[in-house]
């Protein structure tokens, strides 16, 4: 994770250093609204959170009326959420949802962006355009407008099914339930990382696909061979924040919740954090629950990002 | 790091010249499946657009795909809803997304250059706590940032959805990258030599190569910030401040004794859908320069 | 000169932050020497802005602004968070059942000097959901007494009589089925804690009783049991639908006509002309059915009383206000007119006066009969502290019982347990009944 032993940084940010001595306070000043922002926005935030999962709103007070009030709990909270079978199932969930979500996310993005960099398809104008507008569909929406397709009686798929006397697709229950809501995150997320695979594509150097082509290679062997390697970066890049965006869903399943009785309050972790905060009034286990679940991201990435440099670029 | 550093830098070293490829017959499979693709991804969109026409009585009774006939019906009534607070969410999406994805741009250019082009202490520190904010759930400081926002007071009102998206850490690292791959050390270091002051080395010569980079970062910042709904959902309590996210959620969460409004909410995501559509068709052109354009031309 | 110019742009970019001192938040303002006072006040509904307007013309020195913070769930949510920071409305709407977790949260403010004179308005019954352990803390402002509405058209239609108790639903619902297989009477919703918890009540369940400073949970009695047991007998034989309400799906099925009735409250008709006002007529209002025949009681599922929240610096005026919109003819005047039911005696009255709502116009009696089923509430329902977590726990319970097909009885147990569970982590006296 040292940014110094980058192939792309070195060179280039050692020549920046040229003259030490003239310009210590420039680089300060640049990033002065960053960091001011950073500090006031984030690392105070976290530090809070980190306080408030120490405490618990106990009664304080006599009668079956006293005020629950804010007092000192040591890792209580802690203890809950790592025996609480809602959130520890929740993780079970997430996994499940993750090996569909995650490998048809970057699948169809990679297929997409190698389709439209290839030289043998047409419509790529509207097509990049049309995949990519879903990522423009605000969460709440992208939901209510799949419930619509998913629930039996509103459903369009329905009125196939039925007419080949199938009956009705259960979208929203049993295990179809996880495409179902995978599906809502593939729509909304091929299009962005199809973009990022896309526009590392076009910088492969042409030279390159056309010695290949000379050899007699086909665009599937071209597409294959050349470039998947060539944008291996890319598709780590893209597959870190599928990784994080999965351990992060929540938008998805908390807005077809109430359209099903299969999905529970608990469904994935972020959920049963909101649940905490919000419906339970349990602020100080909510943010117990999400300083765990931000260190376990932290620790998946940083092993992704290891793996990735390992396999991927053999520099590590 | 060099998995993420190289993920957009070899642009820079390559120029990719489309142009020149020999133009060869397209094939039918390939369209096909980047057809399909393209269809699966615009039938819900095109749904919102059918479902959109429909008076509230059809939205229930007729075809899915079926127009319907309420369409200007729906949209008087959208936008007389509350006395117009539907404009009024969408003028509070502009402010928000606009005014907070071009500050957000400005601030992670200006920390991403300096990441990117200078050496000095605690730079490598600063970089690392940035990629760490990349990870955190957002759900995860709402609360707190809700809280803290009270204690200054600005909770409720409009600083208290603007400020916090200004610091964008992804913004950040992505425009360290781009600085990375696009600004030649050579150019900087020329300007300097030319006798321009940093701000001016920035400024003048680095920002134009940057543009193409910020388009990037001002659209991913502008969609986020339009999609955004947690954090002005726990900040403001004053519906004439909602954006439409957070406005459109309370048509549909209506307390018990109330229908949702599933017409006004569908026809108000489509009305509010069209506009996203077309910045991103309008900044698609920015798109094909890549990268290469602004690093090259340099 | 560069130098210059270059730290003047880096403070433009945190121009941002500079300004942060030329905003206030602006939640309730006022002048100390006696001026006019602007009260803010969070409610939800159709009913609040004529309130509101109507108070504002008679009263020019207390203004009050009305936000809609959301409905009761994120509204009550908003309240406690705004509390713990000191920046809650003066005024605000809240649900009965979770008024408790509102005064233990610290939300609702003691209002007993204020509000004696607003008791006489309302009957004991209405007035005991807003009076805990000898203080008041609300005003009653609309009720929810339980309601059938059905669908009079399709009724006819199948040749099905209007029930008068449970036994008969179920019998209609069966005759429902075998006259339009493709219809159902009424579905069983498993996120209804609400109309749950209002058929236990009606059969005499009692979910939280306090006694000194002890409180007694009981949310899995014989009463709560029983009622657990009907529904499940329906939903396994298969004559009513088990699924959410007020889904895309349900409403289509409401749409197609193939959901006959909603037992709930006086405002589900209302709810049914919102989602397919074409039926406007075809839908009436009937006392819910009893448990036992010849029977009355009749519980309440929704209604919302008005709080002074503690963080307000006019608790007087925020009181009166409370009580003028709830009380005074006026305000009674606006609630009807946009569909809500009074809660104050005097309000009810008056909607004898009214026509009958948009969508029951063929039914002349319609508020002859909302004032009859509200004349016999079920006196003393009282709501515990945590009624958020038992309706959390509720939903997953039966959600779960009911996708899995498992029994409803074992789902109370562990919504009485979670209840139990959390009383005990907060630090209450508690002990399962």
């Amino acid at each position: 994770m040292s940014p110094t032993t980058a192939t792309a940084a070195g060179p280039r940010a050692r020549a920046g250093a040229g003259r030490p001595g003239r310009r210590p306070v420039a680089p300060y000043l640049f990033l002065a609204p960053a960091l001011v922002l950073f500090v006031v926005f984030l690392l105070v935030p976290i530090g809070y959170a980190v306080y408030l999962s120490l405490r618990g709103l106990r009664v304080s007070g006599a009668g079956p009326f006293g005020r629950r009030e804010e007092t000192f709990i040591g890792l209580d909270n802690y203890v809950t959420a790592l025996t609480s079978t809602d959130f520890l199932e929740g993780f079970g969930r997430l996994l499940a949802y993750g090996v569909i979500a995650v490998p048809l996310t970057l699948g169809l993005a990679l297929v997409f962006a190698l389709l439209l960099d290839a030289t043998t398809t047409t419509a790529k104008r509207f097509s990049r355009t049309a995949i990519f507008i879903p990522y423009a569909v605000p969460g709440v929406i992208a939901s209510l407008l799949w419930g619509f397709l998913y629930l039996p009686t509103t459903s369009p798929i329905s009125d196939v099914t039925q007419a080949l006397g199938l009956g009705t697709i259960p979208f929203l229950s049993g295990s179809t339930l996880y495409g179902s809501v995978a599906n809502i995150a593939i729509w909304g997320g091929v299009g962005f990382n199809m973009i990022i695979i896309y526009t590392s594509l076009r910088g492969i150097p042409a030279e390159l696909h056309e010695a290949a082509r000379l050899d007699g290679a086909s665009e599937l062997q071209i597409a294959v061979r050349v470039k998947v390697p060539l944008v291996a970066p890319a598709i780590v890049l893209t597959a870190l924040f599928a990784l994080i965006g999965t351990l992060q869903v929540y938008g998805e399943p908390t807005t077809l919740r109430p359209m099903t009785t299969s999905i529970s309050q608990t469904w994935v972790p972020l959920m049963t954090i909101y649940r905490d905060a919000f419906t339970r009034d349990d602020l100080p286990l909510a943010a117990a629950a999400s300083v765990l679940l931000a260190v376990g991201t932290l620790l998946v990435s940083v092993v992704l990002l290891r793996l990735a440099q390992r396999r991927a670029f053999g520099d590590a | 790091m060099s998995a993420l550093d190289s993920a957009v830098s070899p642009v820079v070293t390559a120029p990719h010249r489309a142009p020149a490829r020999p133009p060869r017959q397209a094939k039918v499979v390939p369209t096909a499946i980047l057809v399909l693709g393209a269809v699966y991804c615009l039938v819900p969109v095109a749904w919102v657009l059918v479902a959109s026409s429909k008076s509230p009585g059809e939205l229930f009774s007729t075809f899915t795909f079926a127009p319907g006939t309420g369409l200007l019906d729906n949209l008087r009534a959208l936008f007389a809803y509350g006395d117009g607070q539907f404009l009024l969410w969408s003028l509070n999406s502009l402010v928000y997304a606009g005014i907070g994805s071009v500050l957000s741009t400005l601030v992670s250019t200006m920390a991403g250059y300096a990441l990117a082009k200078y050496r000095f202490p605690g730079r490598d520190a600063v970089f690392l706590a940035i990629l760490g904010g990349v990870l955190l759930p957002g759900i995860t400081l709402a609360i707190p940032q809700y809280l803290l926002m009270t204690k200054i007071g600005l909770a409720g009102s409009y600083w208290s959805v603007l400020l916090p998206s200004i610091i964008s850490p992804f913004g950040i690292y992505l425009c360290r990258v781009y600085a990375l791959a696009a600004v030649p050390d050579e150019v900087v270091e020329a300007a300097r030599i030319d006798g321009a002051s940093e701000w001016r080395t920035f400024r003048a010569v680095a920002l134009p190569m940057l543009l193409p980079g910020m388009v990037t970062v001002f659209m991913l910042q502008f969609v986020g910030a339009w999609n955004n709904f947690l954090l002005p959902f726990v900040m403001l309590s004053d519906e004439r401040r909602y954006p439409l996210t957070v406005g459109l959620y309370s048509l549909l969460a209506k307390g018990s004794g109330e229908p949702a409004l599933y017409t006004l909410a569908i026809v108000g995501a489509a009305v509010s859908i069209v506009p996203l559509i077309a910045m991103l068709l309008f900044l698609q052109r920015f798109w094909r320069m890549d990268l290469i354009s602004g690093g090259l031309k340099g | 000169m560069r130098r210059r110019t270059f730290a003047a742009a880096t403070a433009a970019a945190g121009l941002a932050l500079t300004l942060n001192a030329c905003s206030k938040g602006d939640s309730s303002s006022s002048s100390e020497d006696g001026g006019p006072v602007t009260l803010t006040y969070w409610g939800w509904g159709t009913a609040q802005d004529g309130m509101v307007a109507a108070w504002n013309e008679a009263h020019p020195d207390v203004q009050v602004r009305k936000t809609d913070a959301g409905g009761s769930t994120e509204s009550s949510a908003k309240l406690l968070t705004a509390t713990r920071a000191k920046n809650a409305p003066d005024v605000a709407v809240v649900q009965y059942d979770t008024l408790p977790a509102m005064i233990v949260g610290g939300v609702a403010a003691d209002i007993s000097s204020f509000a004696s004179d607003a008791k006489a308005q309302f009957t004991p019954g209405v007035w005991s959901q807003v009076e805990f352990d000898g203080a008041v803390y609300g005003i009653p402002q609309d009720v929810g007494p339980q309601a059938l509405a059905y669908n009079q058209k399709r009724f006819t239609e199948l040749g099905i009589a209007v029930p008068t108790t449970w036994a008969e639903f179920a019998t209609a619902a069966e005759a429902v089925r075998a006259a339009d297989p493709g219809s159902t009477l009424a579905t069983f919703a498993p996120a209804e804690f609400g109309g749950f918890a209002a058929m236990a009540q009606q059969a005499g369940a009692q979910w939280w009783t306090v006694d000194g400073e002890k409180w007694t949970v009981s949310i899995d009695d014989a009463a709560s049991r029983e009622v657990a047991a009907y529904w499940q007998d329906l939903v396994d034989r298969g004559v009513v639908d088990a699924e959410p309400l007020l889904t895309p799906e349900w409403n289509a099925k409401l749409a197609a006509g193939k959901v006959l009735s909603w037992p709930a409250a006086l405002w589900a008709n209302g709810v049914i002309n919102g989602v397919v006002p074409e039926q406007a007529g075809d839908w009436a209002l009937a006392p819910v059915p009893q448990w036992k025949a010849g029977d009355s009681a009749v519980s309440f599922q929704g209604g919302s009383a008005v709080v002074v929240t503690t963080s307000s610096k006019h608790a007087e005026q925020a009181a009166e206000f409370a009580a003028w919109i709830n009380t005074s003819p006026e305000g009674s005047a606006a609630q009807i007119s946009a569909g809500q039911y009074p809660a104050s005696l005097d309000g009810q009255e008056l909607t004898l006066k009214s026509d009958p709502p948009v969508q029951s116009p063929q039914q002349a009696d319609y508020w002859q009969v909302a004032q009859r089923i509200s004349s016999n509430t079920v006196p003393e329902v009282s709501w515990g502290p945590n009624v958020n977590v038992a309706n959390s726990a509720f939903q997953d319970a039966f959600n779960d019982a009911v996708t899995n097909r498992t029994s409803f009885i074992d789902a109370l147990a562990t919504v009485q347990e979670a209840v139990v569970a959390d009383m005990e982590k907060s630090g209450f006296t508690v002990s399962a009944g």
